[in-house]
């Protein structure tokens, strides 16, 4: 009898090497491609000397006022002049530390979640992403922990946009899984509950609804007591995010198996335990792009709250570009600011959510 | 609770009488009887549609019934949750899609039950579900995500998964269907070693070798109902039932 004989294993053969063979399979593979390649080239030739003559050659970087913005580029003393305001609104400059200190706490709890050990890791994130919008609150309102108490009208600028943002997912994350199970629920009465909330805040623009925060949530309340607007936006978002997120969710509940739930009702798992345990970890999983595309839209839709008068980042900019001290026409040099700060913490959120993704990936082998 | 009917004799661990389900009007199980005494081995089959996976699902209520009594351990099935759950922990329940989780490690998947349950301490938790991937000869897969094991492997863990919560009965539903021939084998071999060892078990197979080798008793269902039971010597050689006889010709005759 012939013994089995194993081949052995050889390396792929590698069609294409170097520089040239890289631009040839890239840039060039067709004439059309090619003619695509060269005139992209030639307007990139044109165009960039152009950007860069006015974003640095030709641009103003030293000084503190109008009067120094001589050349003819990016005046980027607005930019510098205004910074204050940007990031923390009026926020007064010696509390400022405070929206600092918030804001290293937001990073410290995102990068436990990240680097604690996995014994402690799920409990002490869990605790302290929960516990981070009132320690939050806490410190930059001050009057709970005996601090010069700093009113909601000084908070402002892009660190408000974060604040609010993130104070919104958090609490609106557990919410908007509540309402995906709600909808899922056997029980008709929370079924419909649930139905119609979602419906409701995903069907409404979210305009209206910070108008109808702003305007006639107050008319509700009993006589004499003052919600403050901040809050009544927090609350907004919160509704209006904790809607979206709850499809998300839906969607992710969907595509876990049915076997998923069987088997852990065979090992005499509680409803809860199953849910917490088993089902939601793979939901989130599956949601996570999803998830990060909400987030990424939450945290820009926060702009609009200029449209009610707070002062986060789009509105101080307006303020600044009206100023009778800097009229000469900053709007280019302000929103590209704007978009660059948008864009930098857009982006490294979808850094992040990746990271994450890769870190629950469990099926691939090693 | 209730106690076992008077007619049941006391070694009986699984009574099922007049057992009726329904799939909105679909007659799915029509007046399934069956008695399964401690330490006895059955094997269910029958083709596709039949019934066998029902049947077994109902003993653990991963399907609900609308008709008849099943008495499991002595606890009768009815609709209290405490009860479910109560049995569901003496019932280890084994799936053609192995139905592992797949967040978690092997041993994670092992300990959760003795944990989460039966509210074991981990260390002591992860020191049985260590003697249990020994048994199964897969301990040093301990620490990997069941998407890096095999399908056999994967089918060995859930049963020592349903091991560790030391269950008197134990239900296997097709549990070789989804694997290559290859791997049947090995899960195969810890099903039988788990036989002698005098484990109550009930498995919905197409294995016959397995049929002939372990089983007490060989129950054939079509069409939703018991068409003939016997013990496996008499049920291979010499069946009373015209759909038996085709069923076994089928299956065998190649």
């Amino acid at each position: 009898m012939k013994e089995f004989q194993p081949i052995a294993a050889r390396p792929a053969p590698i069609k294409t090497v170097g520089f040239t063979a890289w631009l040839r399979d890239n840039l060039f593979s067709s004439i059309p491609n090619s003619v695509v390649t060269l005139s992209v080239i030639a307007l990139l030739a044109y165009y960039l000397p152009l950007i860069f003559d006015w974003a640095f050659w030709s641009a103003n970087f030293t000084g503190t006022t109008e009067d120094a913005c001589v050349k003819e580029g990016a005046c980027w003393v607005f930019i510098n002049a205004w910074s204050y305001q940007f990031f923390y609104g009026t926020y007064p400059v010696e509390e400022v530390w405070r929206i600092n200190l918030t804001l290293v706490l937001l990073v410290m709890v995102i990068a436990a979640s990240f680097t604690l050990p996995k014994s402690i890791r799920l409990k002490a994130s869990i605790t302290s992403w929960l516990l981070l919008p009132i320690v939050g609150i806490a410190i930059l309102d001050g009057r709970w922990l005996g601090l010069e108490v700093v009113s909601t009208d000084l908070w402002g600028g892009f660190t408000l946009n974060v604040f609010m943002a993130a104070a919104s997912i958090i609490v609106a994350f557990p919410f908007s899984f509540l309402w995906a199970l709600g909808r899922r629920s056997e029980m008709p009465f929370i079924r419909s509950v649930s139905v119609i909330f979602i419906e409701f805040f995903r069907g409404v623009p979210v305009l209206s609804l910070f108008f109808m925060g702003s305007v006639m949530l107050p008319l509700f309340f009993a006589e004499g007591t003052n919600v403050d607007k901040l809050i009544r936006v927090w609350l907004v978002l919160i509704f209006f995010m904790s809607g979206y997120m709850a499809e998300v969710f839906r969607g992710g509940f969907q595509a876990v198996p049915s076997g998923q739930y069987e088997a852990a009702d065979s090992i005499g798992l509680s409803y809860w335990q199953k849910i917490l345990l088993i089902i939601l970890p793979q939901v989130i999983k599956v949601s996570m792009p999803n998830i990060l595309a909400t987030f990424v839209m939450l945290f820009k839709n926060t702009t609009f709250l200029l449209i009610i008068g707070i002062p986060e980042v789009v509105q101080t900019l307006q303020t600044a570009l009206s100023n009778s001290y800097w009229l000469g026409g900053h709007a280019l040099e302000g929103y590209l600011f704007v978009f660059l700060v948008f864009w930098g913490s857009c982006f490294s959120m979808s850094v992040l959510a990746r990271r994450i993704e890769r870190q629950m990936n469990t099926d691939k082998r090693d | 609770m209730t106690a076992t009917n008077s007619a049941a004799d006391s070694q009986d661990v699984i009574v099922i009488e007049n057992l009726n389900k329904w799939y909105g009007n679909f007659h799915v199980l029509r007046d399934i009887n069956l008695r399964v005494k401690k330490g006895e081995r059955i094997v269910i089959c029958g083709p596709s549609g039949s019934g066998k996976s029902t049947t077994i699902r109902c003993i653990n209520r991963l399907e609900e019934f609308q008709e008849g009594s099943l008495v499991v351990d002595g606890v009768e099935m009815i609709e209290d949750v405490k009860n479910i759950e109560k049995i569901r922990r003496d019932v280890g329940m084994v799936f053609q899609h192995f139905n592992l989780f797949p967040h978690l490690t092997i041993l994670e998947n092992l300990t959760l039950g003795p944990i989460w349950v039966q509210k074991k301490p981990k260390a002591e938790a992860e020191e049985i579900a260590m003697k249990y991937l020994e048994r199964v000869k897969i301990p040093d897969q301990a620490d990997k995500y069941p998407g890096q094991l095999s399908g056999g492997q994967q089918q060995r863990v859930a049963i020592a998964r349903s091991l560790c919560m030391n269950p008197n009965i134990m239900l296997f539903d097709e549990p070789t269907s989804a694997l290559d021939p290859e791997m049947i084998k090995e899960v195969l071999d810890v099903m039988v070693e788990l036989a002698e060892e005098g484990m109550t078990m009930l498995c919905v197979t197409h294995e016959m070798g397995f049929a002939k080798k372990v089983a007490d008793r060989v129950i054939f269902m079509d069409a939703g109902q018991i068409v003939e039971e016997n013990e496996p010597n008499e049920f291979f050689n010499n069946p009373q039932n015209e759909r038996t006889k085709l069923f076994l010709s089928q299956i065998l005759g190649h």
